[in-house]
């Protein structure tokens, strides 16, 4: 086999305008890559595993980066790094979850340049699709994690469908929690979507993360009111507490009255191809006080319907532990 | 404490600059004028034949220069690594390369070139090979012993029962290909008031080295200049040249800094050749980079065990007899001897009174495996701490106690030919460790702490043979008053190649400012050095040193002498002057004397040199000769018995059952190296092979999928080495700092041990916080833990192995 | 043009991935070209009046013929549909569909082999060396099917069959409720069976479109009566089959 690790030959676009942007994006469409912070980009280009023509740097546009109070809530550019999310005020003092989240993003150097929007959007870790394999989800006809022997550790509980990857987003978690709306832009104009169904499994796409189409960016995610200064959990279980993805991720918005809980919002990171929200869980715990037996339950409500691989069946415990220490918080 | 000048004083290395400037230049930093790049196509099968190879298409590809192939250079016999190959045996594994203008042109290539491979069969777990009818890595045979009575294939099958009892813990009763002992075993047994049997499993994963194992060459009057990634320096010459087909003056290593190779780079490796040729073949320089993924494939990885083990102990703590079965993962090129010197550390660090080894190397389509730090020794450290712990808690011992008990010492024997030890004072360093640590406080407070949390306190013991001796010392003083002090022995990172000179500047009682070392490149006149691995720079480089420091030193004298009239004896040396003793005005400078020796000549000047020196330092002599004054000698100082470097740790760490990870709390690391001779050096070692250990016990990956062979660890994130997080910010270290009587300062080697008590320090904390229960595996990992605290069963088999 | 597409297997050998789904345009197009020429060639001709549907009323189908039919045209279009939407860009949850229904297709397909052999007359739907006078001689009258019809079910048999093996295979294949996916078939097999399920889902498209296209075409359309009512007239009997052929049983 051949060996890569320098730069394909690529035409780089470094728009500075909107505009520009999106008509690039549209020009190219599949053969176009968008570039925010580079850090789920460079590998694949260097392996030739993904082979754009059109590398369309988006770092220069500012209208894509920063964080802006709204009248509804906030809104954060899709180009703002995870450090700027990580020490700016406003989501600290009302979505803390946020920058807690992007605070157990990879590393330092990474989330110094890495993006919100790159963070959301990257693509699966599966050591097999990532190897260049040319499995479901890179367009070929069988998944080499999910079959009798496959080391696959690190893979899905849930939503599988052929393809048993899982999602590494830990910003995909929180904002999932809460209730964050997606901002997506095209040369036909915007359109805004939940953060729930902007993340999409095997099922429906499975050679796709996000209902992002070709010729789209992600140009911001709006964070409403309605959660903020929640109270709230996060907490991400990775092999190694620096550069790793989630083995298992919790992200817990949560609202309490008169001792018991009003509303929630759970979602789990690393168990399924999408962010994986619980809503059996918080469907259960509407109405109840979180007393110890009620937290038990709960977990075990988490994990009902998880099918397991090879191995990864230590996910379950992970998980339900996960939901009891959140609800315990 | 010790008067030394230099020996035990921190000192800068002069290479220090470069690494913080970034001036330091690694083998790909160097171009020479025409260079072009190559790139290599390896294997995609785990075990193969080459039948076709089709370049077709890139024979009036612009760019392109050349195409080497197996074709190209020697060939290798089976199952040693070959430079190109048509039998691949691993994935990754060599089979052409194609040189271009630039890497570019290269790699696209490389996307052209059709090879058309017959797939055979192949085993990622040398359990798969070993049952009956399962499939052999070689053509020639599944297993491969190395031994001085001879080397040779052999195909050893085990039955599935003999498989299957061997997974469920039971004396694996299959064939095994090698075996010592010493003691009656039996007897050890019988008097045995306690006695553990277990198996366990220990996953070897890559080097990873920072540097991939990049080289550049171009010949020059016959003579082939390589500029690699070298572990050694001297050491690497014979090799290198072997590998190049040529003689030893023929070929120049350039090697200034080295990014790593912890015993992957020990000797010249076949992808260091690979330039020479194709730069013979297309008449210009050639630098072959080699990619991050491909150091994980050729990089080389540790030798895994499966193995079992049987212990006895006296009522008292002393171990009886010890019993250990290993069959050890030697991947695809039968490296590694890791399973015997497992056995030997065993007999060193536990000295049991009767004990038996027996091992079965079996090939695996896996990393080609190699030395890596402690190779054996820390594999089994870790596997023999939690048993340590079991005996004491079955004996109602205090766990430091029965170590103390079995502790290696002065008196001590060790290996199959019960060898004694230059000198050994284990106790002393877990007495300073537990003091350090406060074991005794510590052991006080309650295991369990907030739930869901639970403390764990470790021991381990690191041990690994820690001296060489016979190499050559060559110095040289400048009738500037400048000593020139030469090392040939590798700059791996460690500063030892600067630390170990200093031996030199002690017995010129000179200052350090007026020394200048000679070192990273072969035609610098450098000495045959030792090889910078094995723990062994220390010991062999003081004493080399030294031997050439105390020539000079005799020279001097007799310079001195015959300039002022009266012996060689009447004289003496401060550092900058050598002197009568009793009449001091009879004195000359060093730079005087130098000047003396180039005109007195012979031995003085270099240009008459002992017989017994090795070719490389006749060469480098007879280069300087004439230069100033010559101090040069093979090492013949004494030396009887196995020199040995020893460490102990100390861990505390915080445990949650409700994820399966740990926090380490704290961490003490004790050396027992001899004198220290750096000790900034030695704390660094101490430090990193902590940090290594602490990697191996619970995070260091390696896997392969059985179904197709693939290596899932091809990049560092892949491969789990500790993040700065995975370690504790402050790790304390020391030195127990008593002599070795059998080297001039003392001083022994410790490289391998720190890594070794770390990694057993760790799994006997593992253990400790879950109430003795031991996975008898590495690494840890959280969901082994997990899998453990819920009542789930692991989600591998018994005794499988590169599956995390 | 390529009628298969190909990927590198996990040791990089070059090896099928399946249909080319560009195809289906072709075919898409070949079937439109092909039904309006019939089209335009028929409405040329001289057309007979239709016969009389009134009258004695004769049994074509059994009830439980029809439903068969109807179950199958149901998950077939149901099968096309999961199978080949996607594959346009189309994205939606298909693979559970697609499996029912390709069991169901897999259940009635068995069920009406059965019914063939055991209760039905095979040799109705035989093609025989004298069928192939039917187009040659207009005199010539075939017995309950005619030859159009024979070759229509003859290439539905041939399809349907290969299309459910192929099916089964990459069904064992996937994980279900039943068991787990196997690892059964090296990737260039593999290839070659989705390549078949693919090239056959094609040509079903075409023969499916060209029997949807006949069944509705006006001389035709009392046998798509038929086959929702379950009889045709004694004079649409008459007049285009043989008597004798087709022997009635009271």
């Amino acid at each position: 086999m051949p060996s890569y690790d320098v730069m394909p030959e690529v035409q780089l676009y470094q728009p500075t305008e909107v505009d520009d942007a999106l008509n690039l994006a549209e020009k190219f469409r599949q053969q176009g890559w968008l570039l925010g912070g580079g850090q789920d980009t460079y590998g694949w280009l260097k392996d030739r595993a993904k082979n754009p023509t059109a590398l369309i740097d988006l770092n220069d546009i500012e209208a894509f980066k920063g964080i802006k109070a709204t009248s509804t809530g906030i809104e954060i550019g899709a180009l703002t790094t995870l450090r700027d999310i990580i020490r700016n005020p406003l989501i600290n003092d009302h979505f803390e979850i946020l920058a807690k989240a992007a605070g157990r993003v990879a590393s330092p150097q990474i989330r110094n340049v890495g993006t919100l929007g790159g963070n959301l959007i990257q693509d699966t870790r599966c050591w097999y699709y990532r190897r260049g394999l040319a499995c479901y989800r890179a367009g070929g006809n069988l998944c080499y994690a999910d079959s009798p022997e496959a080391m696959n550790r690190e893979h899905a509980l849930f939503n599988a469908s052929r393809c048993v990857a899982v999602s590494p987003s830990d910003t995909a978690t929180a904002l999932v929690a809460l209730n964050a709306t997606m901002v997506i832009k095209n040369i036909d104009g915007d359109r805004e979507m939940s953060a729930e169904d902007f993340f999409v499994g095997p099922d429906t796409h499975i050679t796709q993360m996000t209902a992002l189409e070709p010729g789209e960016i992600l140009t911001g995610i709006k964070l409403s009111n309605e959660w903020s200064n929640a109270r709230y959990y996060f907490e991400k279980i990775a092999d190694r507490d620096v550069w790793d993805f989630a083995l298992v991720s919790i992200a817990l918005v949560i609202k309490e009255e008169a001792n018991t809980v009003k509303d929630s919002r759970m979602v789990c990171g690393g168990v399924a191809c999408t962010p994986y929200r619980l809503n059996k869980v918080e469907q259960y715990l509407k109405g109840n006080p979180l007393s110890e037996k009620i937290i038990t339950n709960a977990a075990k409500i988490a994990s009902q319907g998880a099918e397991t691989l090879n191995y990864n069946h230590f996910k379950i415990p992970l998980m339900e532990n996960l939901v009891k220490r959140a609800l315990r918080s | 404490m010790n008067n030394y000048k230099h020996i035990g004083k921190n000192f800068i290395p002069p290479d220090i600059y470069g690494k913080v400037n970034g001036k330091a230049k690694y083998a790909e930093d160097f171009r020479a004028d025409g260079m072009v790049f190559a790139r290599m196509y390896t294997s995609p099968v785990a075990h193969g034949r080459v039948t076709d190879i089709d370049t077709s298409a890139i024979d009036n590809m612009e760019g392109v220069v050349g195409i080497l192939t197996a074709d190209d250079v020697p060939s290798t016999e089976a199952p040693n690594a070959a430079i190109l190959t048509n039998n691949p045996a691993f994935i990754g594994d060599p089979i052409l390369a194609v040189a271009a203008t630039d890497e570019r042109i290269a790699e696209d290539a490389l996307n052209k070139i059709k090879v058309k491979i017959e797939t055979l069969p192949f085993a990622v777990d040398p359990l798969d090979s070993l049952m009956e009818g399962g499939p052999d890595a070689r053509e020639e045979g599944n297993v491969f012993s190395r031994s001085r009575e001879g080397s040779g294939f052999k195909k050893i099958k085990w039955t599935k029962k003999q498989i299957e009892e061997f997974r469920a813990g039971k004396e694996p009763t299959g064939e095994h290909a090698t075996e010592w002992n010493y003691g009656n075993l039996e007897q050890g047994f019988k008097d045995a008031a306690l006695i553990i049997e277990e198996p366990f499993v220990t996953t070897g994963y890559a080097h990873m080295s920072m540097e991939p194992r990049t080289a550049m060459a171009y010949w020059q009057n016959g003579t082939c200049y390589v500029y690699g990634s070298a572990q050694s320096q001297s050491f690497w010459l014979p090799g290198l040249a072997r590998l190049l087909g040529v003689e030893q003056d023929k070929v120049v290593l350039i090697s200034e800094n080295t990014g790593g190779g912890f015993g992957s780079k020990i000797g010249a490796y076949p992808a260091a050749a690979l330039p020479g040729y194709f730069s013979k073949k297309l008449g210009r320089p050639v630098q072959l980079r080699i990619t991050r993924e491909q150091e994980f494939y050729i990089g080389s990885a540790r030798v895994g065990f499966q193995g079992w083990i049987k212990l006895g102990f006296a009522e008292d703590g002393r171990m009886t007899a010890g019993d250990v079965f290993i069959i050890e993962d030697i991947g695809p090129n039968a490296t590694g001897g890791d399973g015997s010197s497992a056995g030997g550390a065993i007999s060193l660090l536990y000295d049991p009174e009767a004990m038996r080894f027996r091992g079965l190397p079996v090939l695996t389509n896996t990393t080609p495996r190699g030395a890596q730090r402690g190779p054996g020794q820390n594999q089994i450290a870790a596997i023999m701490a939690p048993l340590m712990d079991k005996a004491a808690k079955a004996l109602d011992l205090d766990r430091l106690e029965i170590r103390k008990i079995n502790a290696v010492n002065n008196e001590t024997t060790v290996y199959a030919e019960q060898r004694p030890v230059t000198s050994a004072y284990m106790k002393e360093a877990l007495q300073k460790g537990a003091d350090l640590f406060d074991w005794d406080t510590k052991q006080q407070f309650p295991q369990k702490i907030n739930a869901p949390k639970v403390r764990g306190l470790g021991i381990g013991q690191g041990y690994h043979s820690a001296g060489a001796k016979g190499f050559d010392g060559l110095i040289r003083i400048a009738p500037d008053g400048k000593i020139h002090l030469y090392s040939g022995v590798g700059n791996l990172g460690t500063y030892s190649y600067a630390s170990t000179t200093r031996a030199a500047a002690e017995v010129l009682k000179c200052e350090w400012d007026d020394c200048i070392i000679h070192n990273g490149r072969s035609d610098k006149n450098l000495p045959w050095s030792s090889y910078q691995a094995g723990s062994v720079s220390t010991y062999a480089q003081t004493r080399t040193n030294y031997v050439a420091a105390v020539d000079a030193v005799d020279k001097m004298k007799n310079i001195a002498a015959k300039i002022h009239g009266g012996k060689a004896d009447d004289f003496d040396i401060d550092g900058r002057h050598v002197h009568h003793k009793t009449t001091p005005s009879k004195s000359s400078t060093y730079a005087e004397i130098a000047q003396a020796a180039i005109e007195f000549g012979g031995t003085f000047s270099g240009a008459i040199y002992p017989e017994d020196i090795h070719d490389i330092t006749k060469r480098s002599v007879q280069n300087i000769a004439g230069t100033g004054l010559v101090g040069v000698a093979k090492d013949k100082l004494p030396q009887n018995g196995v020199i040995p470097g020893l460490a102990a740790a100390f861990v505390e760490i915080e445990l949650d059952l409700e994820t399966g990870k740990y926090e380490i709390m704290d961490y003490v690391g004790i050396a027992e190296c001899g004198t220290v001779v750096h000790p900034q050096g030695l704390d660094a070692q101490m430090k990193g092979g902590a940090v290594w250990g602490m990697g191996m016990a619970g995070l260091e990956r390696h896997v392969f999928d059985p179904q197709n062979g693939l290596p899932a660890n091809i990049g560092y994130h892949q491969c789990k080495v500790p993040s700065y997080l995975d370690v504790p910010s402050v790790t304390r270290t020391d030195a127990v700092d008593l002599p070795d009587p059998q080297n001039p300062f003392g001083a022994r080697g410790i490289g391998e041990p720190a890594m070794g008590c770390a990694v057993a320090a760790l799994t006997s904390a593992i253990s400790d916080a879950l109430d003795g229960y031991n996975f008898g595996r590495t690494p840890v990992s959280s969901d082994m833990i997990l899998n453990y605290v819920t009542g789930n069963n692991q989600s591998f088999k018994p005794l499988q192995t590169n599956n995390f | 043009m390529e009628f298969a597409t190909l990927k590198k297997d996990v040791w990089g050998r070059e090896v099928i991935l399946g249909a080319s789904w560009d195809l289906l345009w072709v075919i898409l197009a070949l079937t439109f070209i092909g039904i309006a020429m019939h089209a335009i060639i028929a409405a040329a001709k001289k057309r007979k009046a239709a016969p009389d549907s009134s009258g004695k009323r004769i049994e074509r189908h059994e009830k439980i013929d029809r439903i068969f039919h109807w179950v199958m045209a149901v998950s077939m279009f149901v099968l096309l549909i999961t199978g080949i939407f996607p594959k346009i860009g189309i994205e939606f949850a298909w693979l559970t569909i697609h499996w029912v229904a390709g069991l169901l297709l897999t259940v009635i397909t068995i069920f009406h082999i059965f019914r063939s052999i055991f209760w039905q007359n095979i040799k109705d739907m035989w093609i025989g060396l004298k069928d192939f006078k039917e187009p040659f001689d207009e005199s010539y009258k075939p017995g309950k099917y005619s030859l159009a019809q024979k070759s229509m079910h003859a290439s539905v048999t041939i399809l349907t069959l290969l299309v459910i093996v192929s099916g089964i295979i990459m069904f064992a294949l996937i994980d279900t409720p039943w068991w787990e996916r196997t690892n059964a078939l090296s990737e260039d097999i593999l290839g070659w069976v989705f390549l078949i399920h693919g090239l056959v889902s094609l040509a079903l498209v075409a023969v499916i479109s060209l029997h949807i296209y006949f069944g509705l075409r006006p001389e035709k359309l009392f046998y798509t009566r038929s086959m929702i009512k379950g009889w045709i007239s004694e004079h649409e009997k008459d007049e285009n089959h043989d008597q004798e052929k087709w022997v009635v049983k009271d």
